[in-house]
């Protein structure tokens, strides 16, 4: 088929391609809108479609009132108070701070990836035990970390560790690989010692990489943490939504899971900004 | 005792062994301007690599001022043809990074004293910047923002920050364009006589090799499977000029094509 021209050379201006990137939303959220608005007229009880205002006030509860199994507020708490107080709250703060943890043990990860990839005694003391740990599947081992460490935080933030930790190894041990040994010749001859070579000059030009590759296991993170949280937790996002499921409360979980998306959204964008203003010397490649 | 010693280098690769060098000794003085030379895959990087220390040879040894040194340091400054420069550091970091390197480790960077001898080296490093004909306003670029004529210069200024008593060259200028080539030759010529640096320069050109050699040493192999020996190890007379290279060039490689006789080029020379 041929249109006589080469759909390869063909680029949309600027106007068109933004229409375009956005058309599918407006299709979505149209389509979601035409269905709910369908099916509550068949049966206003509906409650697997919530309308806006139904998810409105969902979320105005949710983000000015306590959970039902948390304490109540008096009636003349202020704004704030409420604020501070209420689910969205509490669960976002909680999902978050497992969140940070698990993304500051990567750190180690980081630093064994290249200490592995730089000197090649401590690459062959960890490198087939680590490929065989990455084979692992971290969800299968769930109900053995309930076990061992009870299903407290330590078993969660262990299940991401154990999930994204050998990926994060690997990475970084590859991209030390991947640095030219002119490189790690050059440092020695201006008089670097194995330190400065690994800090000073490979870890620093890999950072950017590795920051990306953190950015991409973000995912990864988000997935191990939500198993964790939906199947024993008595706080957080995901144990909010597998709370809800059981009352089919849509017009609290649809919300929420849009609210997790801008939230890692945010994550990512802050990485890359950072990531930018950190190395302005990085050319992606 | 010369400042360079190879004693009957070889070099084998891979299983089946592949001679790569055979039984080479060499001796080279301190202030030669050496320049080794031959075809691609004889070995001539290789042998760079063993005066480097970055892989070791199958038997013999190399001795650097009577000692044998088993991995790069201080006593070797490095120009590689590609990757000469850090990515991640500005011009004038990758200038400075040799003297801040060797005498502040990790820790001691956060002391006064570090900060108080950190101005002299930029001083000087912003005198090199200057010498190998940079701007001072380049000191703040990085090096992906500079031609490659540019970033062989500050990679030559970074390894001369260390005052090293050897500067070994690895087709250092094979990647750029004639005319800054020409260009690079010049300052590198400059900076040998300035210096008196050992410079070792590793090249396939032959005229590269005669215009900057103050002796040239040809790596030949008798046939395809053997290791590479030296066919010709030639002094250039001084001063060597313009005029005469290309006739220099000429007998060179009518002699290395046929029969390997050092005093017919020398005589002619």
């Amino acid at each position: 088929m041929s249109f006589g021209f080469e759909l390869v050379h063909t680029r949309p201006n600027r106007t068109t391609s933004l229409l375009l990137s956005w058309i599918l939303f407006c299709v979505g959220i149209g389509l979601y809108f035409y269905t709910s608005q369908k099916r509550h007229h068949q049966n206003p009880e509906d409650r697997v479609m919530p309308t806006v205002t139904q998810m409105f006030h969902g979320m105005t509860n949710a983000s000015t009132n306590p959970a039902e199994d948390d304490d109540a507020l008096p009636d003349n708490a202020s704004l704030r108070q409420r604020l501070f107080a209420s689910m969205l709250w509490k669960d976002t703060v909680a999902t978050s701070r497992r969140f940070i943890y698990s993304i500051l043990l990567l750190i180690p990860a980081v630093i064994l990836g290249l200490h592995m990839g730089l000197f090649p005694y401590v690459g062959v003391f960890f490198l087939r035990f680590v490929l065989f740990f990455d084979k692992i599947v971290a969800l299968s081992l769930l109900p053995i970390l309930f076990i061992v460490f009870g299903i407290d935080e330590l078993s969660k933030i262990m299940l991401i560790v154990i999930g994204v930790t050998p990926t994060i190894i690997l990475d970084t041990f590859n991209l030390t690989k991947g640095v030219p040994n002119e490189q790690i010749v050059k440092a020695f001859t201006l008089g670097a010692n194995d330190f400065d070579v690994a800090y000073r000059v490979v870890m620093r030009q890999i950072a950017p990489r590795v920051l990306n590759s953190i950015r991409l296991n973000l995912k990864a993170v988000m997935l191990f943490l939500f198993a964790g949280e939906m199947i024993a937790s008595t706080d957080g996002l995901a144990y909010r939504i597998a709370l809800l499921r059981r009352h089919m409360g849509m017009d609290v979980i649809i919300p929420y899971v849009l609210w997790v998306a801008l939230l890692l959204f945010l994550v990512d964008l802050t990485m890359r900004i950072a990531n930018r203003k950190l190395h302005p010397w990085f050319q992606e490649a | 005792m010369a400042l360079i010693e190879v004693q009957n280098l070889s070099v084998a690769y891979g299983a089946p062994a592949r001679p790569v060098l055979t039984k080479i000794s060499l001796s080279i003085e301190e202030g030669e301007f050496v320049c080794l030379l031959g075809q691609t895959g004889c070995g001539k990087s290789t042998m760079l690599k063993m005066i480097l220390g970055a892989e070791q040879p199958s038997s013999g040894r190399v001795l650097i001022d009577g000692v044998q040194h088993n991995q790069p340091d201080r006593t070797r400054g490095y120009v590689p043809q590609k990757y000469s420069l850090f990515p991640d550091k500005t011009v004038l970091h990758n200038i400075t990074f040799g003297p801040e390197v060797i005498e502040f480790n990790c820790f001691s960077r956060f002391t006064p004293s570090y900060w108080r001898r950190r101005r002299d080296i930029r001083e000087e490093a912003m005198r090199y910047i200057d010498r190998i004909g940079l701007h001072q306003r380049d000191a703040r670029k990085y090096p992906h923002q500079l031609s490659g004529g540019m970033q062989q210069r500050v990679a030559i200024a970074q390894a001369l920050m260390t005052r090293p008593r050897i500067l070994l060259m690895d087709e250092a200028f094979s990647a750029l364009d004639p005319g800054t080539r020409k260009d690079m030759q010049r300052l590198i010529r400059q900076l040998w006589r300035d210096t008196g640096v050992t410079v070792v320069f590793v090249t396939h050109n032959t005229e590269e090799a005669v215009y900057l050699g103050s002796r040239i040493i040809v790596l030949a192999k008798e046939n395809p499977d053997a290791g590479a020996e030296v066919a010709m190890d030639l002094r250039v007379p001084e001063p060597c000029h313009e005029h005469q290279i290309p006739v220099l060039v000429g007998h060179l490689e009518r002699a290395s094509g046929s029969a390997r006789e050092p005093e017919a080029v020398l005589a002619t020379a």
